[in-house]
């Protein structure tokens, strides 16, 4: 994949272009830094889901009307920093795809028949999350990671408290303060000439107001590690995770760290994890490692889903598999076969455009530069094999990390 | 973009999608076998053997495919259906041999190491389980348990879990050997190629394979349904939710188009394949009756498009402090409302805009068009998914109303209601 197109608009939003016309069709993947780390509890989650629901010109109902008359598609998700915002379009609605996308994001009307439908849907996505072992354990293993202080502590959609308070004007101003063009980042891909992303495209973005550049986020200092249980008695299958604060994306040590996640819980049919939890013990469906690293840091996290009488064996096994990372660090051919992994895995990841918007555009977000993608191979090739190992060690030391299990728990000896 | 198609001489049905452009090749074979060649003693067993694709067999050791896969930064995975079993990888351009060498020893060459059988029942009764653990698998169940009597739609793909726990080695090797055979399936290459080349590679590594007796085609037909049934989930949870389901016609039905278009009308449109994303439609006559009037926070219609007759399903979320007997009413009056309110201009407009454009967005990537010309090609043929959208460009306002009238029917529904217990959280 050759190099995006970069146009940096004088309000300060940056557009990217990945031109690319085997498929006759657009997308873009963007973001603009409002956030729930920006807010008070709850108030992104509800901004995010109302900014496509209605202008001051439009109603929500002819705004998705004349979207979906296009047959496009528009969407906007509050995430912990940003929000995410993704789009598809054809070159032949490409202008009025722009025109309703950018309208929305100007001048959102916050109507109040909206806003109630959007605090219905909040309450009911945290009450199903209540009842999802698997979210449920998650949640509540961040709770335990991120110390209260810090916003990654909190659910980024609020809590029930939140859904119940938050009023139209609370959205507004949340707009007002956040949404402008400064920081914000919009990457295409696929059926657009560079001519035309640089005249039609760029006109519509520069129609946004500037605003305020956004505030970095504090990096997050770990908390001790903590053990929780969430008892579920009704259900089938317990969860169990298991993780501590990591690195920010930016890290030095990050590559290491993604590398050691790889080959810990994710090559092929989940790694190290999956090979042992899953293949070798046939205790569970699923048993993976994840790093998320973001802008001012990052977690990883073991998740696996087993049935409850095999959950004291599961966390064992799982505790042992962590403890192993420094007893029988990853050999050099582990190493080898990681970086060809992660190297061939860019190549295939890039076969559509969304996955390629989405690519330019965190390249563009984390400040990786614009020759990353070729950059890439040799960053991978030149890791220290030594930093792999010890990365892997340092973040999934199981004596470091927190512990919840959630599920038909009771009566289940755990040892975390 | 033309869709080569050879058969070997063993009966394996080959599509050639060549994409000179793309950065990668996608391998995907998919067999005429799902749960709906299950009987009752191994069901579930089509979704286990599945697995043990994955263990190793001839010149595969357990674990290589994970390994060699992952080491050249592919992507692969299997998925069973109740009609069929698919699997693919999609891998760099000049990997294409690693995929056809996985995807030949995979046909005929499965090891089904006993051990290896019996340590993949936790694995499999784990994903029964965490499917239990959601409110939507329940009702789904349900649903399908309560509309099909007698057609083996009746059963989950996972299979019931007395099942699970009793099925041995033997039936599933048994099993394999009898449905994995070239002429029971088709692979479809996807991405960069070249055509001639791939089909000598192709017949390198499938042309040795015998063909095997099939079984004859499944002669079980549902009876048609002669009144409502209805049926309850009632668990501790947090949400209620509701499903209804009208039996449809199969895949390979002239009416799969009109019911396209009008499941674009009744819950709008997202693509025929699994990557539609995150977006949610909103101009359409369920969410305005349902999610604008404050009574569910989400809606979904979707006609299934079975190999055999199956169920166009609408699904809703009940919004909190709302009965679900509301939720029920209302979806059955935009649902079966359509025999008197046809679509308008503006509806039939924008549903075959949608169904046209979402085809390209469905094509997007080597990936995604080998699942959707290996699904098609095992549950009808690849050449209806490109003249489905074609079809659906010419359905009337007429065509769309004579399907509300045939299938939208008070004797021809089933519903089910998942009851949110105490204790859901």
């Amino acid at each position: 994949m050759k190099e995006a197109v970069r146009l940096k608009l004088g309000n300060g939003a940056v557009l990217l272009l990945h031109e690319d016309h085997s498929n006759p069709s657009i997308a873009f993947r963007g973001s603009v830094r409002a956030g729930a780390a920006y807010g008070r509890p709850g108030i992104a989650e509800f901004t995010a889901r109302l900014l496509l629901r209605g202008t001051k010109r439009r109603s929500a109902a002819k705004i998705s009307d004349a979207t979906e008359d296009l047959a496009a598609a528009l969407a906007a998700t509050n995430g912990m920093e940003s929000v995410a915002l993704e789009g598809r379009c054809t070159r032949e609605t490409l202008k009025e795809t722009l025109r309703i996308f950018i309208e929305s994001l100007a001048t959102p009307a916050f109507a109040p028949a909206e806003l109630e439908k959007v605090r219905g849907e909040v309450t009911g996505d945290l009450r199903a999350q209540e009842d999802d072992t698997r979210r449920a354990a998650t949640r509540r293993l961040l709770e335990l990671v991120y110390p209260p202080s810090h916003p990654y502590h909190a659910d980024p959609k609020g809590d029930a408290r939140s859904a119940a308070k938050i009023q139209a004007k609370d959205a507004r101003a949340f707009h007002a303060a956040h949404y402008g063009a400064a920081g914000m980042i919009v990457a295409f891909s696929g059926d657009l000439e560079t001519e035309t992303f640089r005249g039609l495209v760029a006109a519509a973005f520069e129609r946004l107001d500037s605003g305020e550049p956004p505030n970095p986020v504090p990096t997050p200092k770990p908390s001790k590690p903590a053990n929780a249980v969430i008892a579920m008695p009704h259900k089938s299958q317990a969860d169990f995770v298991a993780g501590r604060v990591a690195l920010a994306r930016t890290h030095p040590d990050y590559q290491a760290l993604n590398l050691a996640t790889i080959l810990f819980g994710r090559i092929g049919l989940y790694g190290r994890l999956g090979q042992k939890v899953r293949d070798d013990l046939g205790l569970a469906y699923y048993s993976f490692s994840s790093l998320e690293a973001r802008l001012a840091g990052g977690h990883c996290l073991v998740s696996a889903g087993v049935n409850p009488k095999n959950l004291a064996q599961a966390v064992a096994a799982i505790r042992a598999e962590m403890e192993r990372l420094r007893t029988e660090p990853f050999s050099d051919a582990e190493v080898r076969d990681g970086k060809t992994h992660l190297i061939g895995s860019l190549q295939v990841t890039l076969e559509r455009n969304p996955e390629n918007a989405a690519a330019i555009h965190d390249i563009e977000y984390y400040g990786l530069g614009n020759d990353y993608l070729e950059r890439y191979p040799e960053i991978v090739r030149g890791l220290d094999p030594e930093s792999v190992r010890k990365t892997g060690a340092e973040y999934y030391d199981p004596d470091a990390s927190s512990w919840v299990a959630s599920g038909p728990v009771k009566g289940v000896r755990l040892s975390f | 973009m033309e869709t080569i198609t050879r058969t070997l001489d063993n009966g394996l049905t080959v599509l050639l999608r060549p994409m000179p452009e793309a950065p990668a090749v996608s391998v995907w074979v998919g067999y005429k076998v799902g749960s709906r060649n299950e009987r009752p003693g191994i069901t579930g067993a089509t979704h286990w053997v599945e697995h043990m694709l994955f263990k190793g067999g001839g010149k595969l050791k357990k674990g290589d495919i994970d390994s060699i896969v992952g080491r050249l930064g592919g992507k692969f995975n299997g998925f069973t259906d109740t009609d069929f079993t698919i699997y693919f990888e999609t891998l760099p351009p000049g990997d294409l041999d690693t995929g056809l060498m996985i995807e030949a020893e995979r046909m005929r060459n499965a090891a089904f190491d006993p051990q290896e059988s019996e340590a993949e029942r936790g694995v499999i009764i784990s994903e029964r389980e965490g499917s239990e653990n959601s409110p939507k698998y329940l009702l789904s169940e349900e649903m399908w348990h309560l509309a099909f009597h007698v057609h083996p739609y009746h059963w989950p793909v996972v299979g019931w879990k007395i099942d699970l726990e009793r099925i041995t080695r033997n039936d599933l090797y048994t099993y394999y050997l009898q449905h994995y055979a070239p002429n029971n399936a088709v692979l479809v290459l996807a991405g960069k190629f070249e055509p001639e080349d791939a089909m000598r590679r192709v017949e390198s590594y499938f042309g040795l394979f015998r063909p095997e007796t099939q079984p004859p085609p499944l002669a079980v037909t549902e009876p048609a349904q002669e009144g409502e049934r209805r049926g309850e989930v009632r668990r501790p949870g947090t949400q209620d939710h509701v499903m209804i389901g009208y039996h449809v016609p199969a895949l390979a039905h002239a009416d799969t188009a009109p019911l396209l278009v009008l499941q674009a009308v009744l819950g709008g449109w997202r693509g025929l394949s699994l990557f539609g994303g995150g977006f949610v439609p909103r101009s359409n006559r369920l969410y305005r009756g349902l999610v604008d009037k404050k009574l569910a926070t989400d809606v979904s219609a979707q006609h299934r498009m079975q190999a055999d007759p199956g169920l166009f399903t609408i699904e809703a979320t009940v919004r909190e402090g709302v009965d679900p007997a509301k939720v029920e009413t209302a979806a059955l009056e935009e649902v079966e409302g359509l025999r008197r309110k046809p679509p308008t201009k503006e509806e039939m407009a924008r549903a075959a805009r949608q169904l046209r454009v979402w085809h390209a967005y469905d094509l997007d990537g080597p990936t995604a068009q080998g699942l959707l010309y290996t699904w098609f090609e095992v549950a009808a043929s690849h050449t209806l998914l490109d003249d489905l959208i074609d079809r659906c460009q010419k359905v009337t306002t007429a065509d769309v109303r004579r399907v509300a009238d045939a299938y939208f029917d008070e004797t021809n529904r089933t519903v089910c209601t998942f009851l949110a217990q105490e204790g859901g959280s």
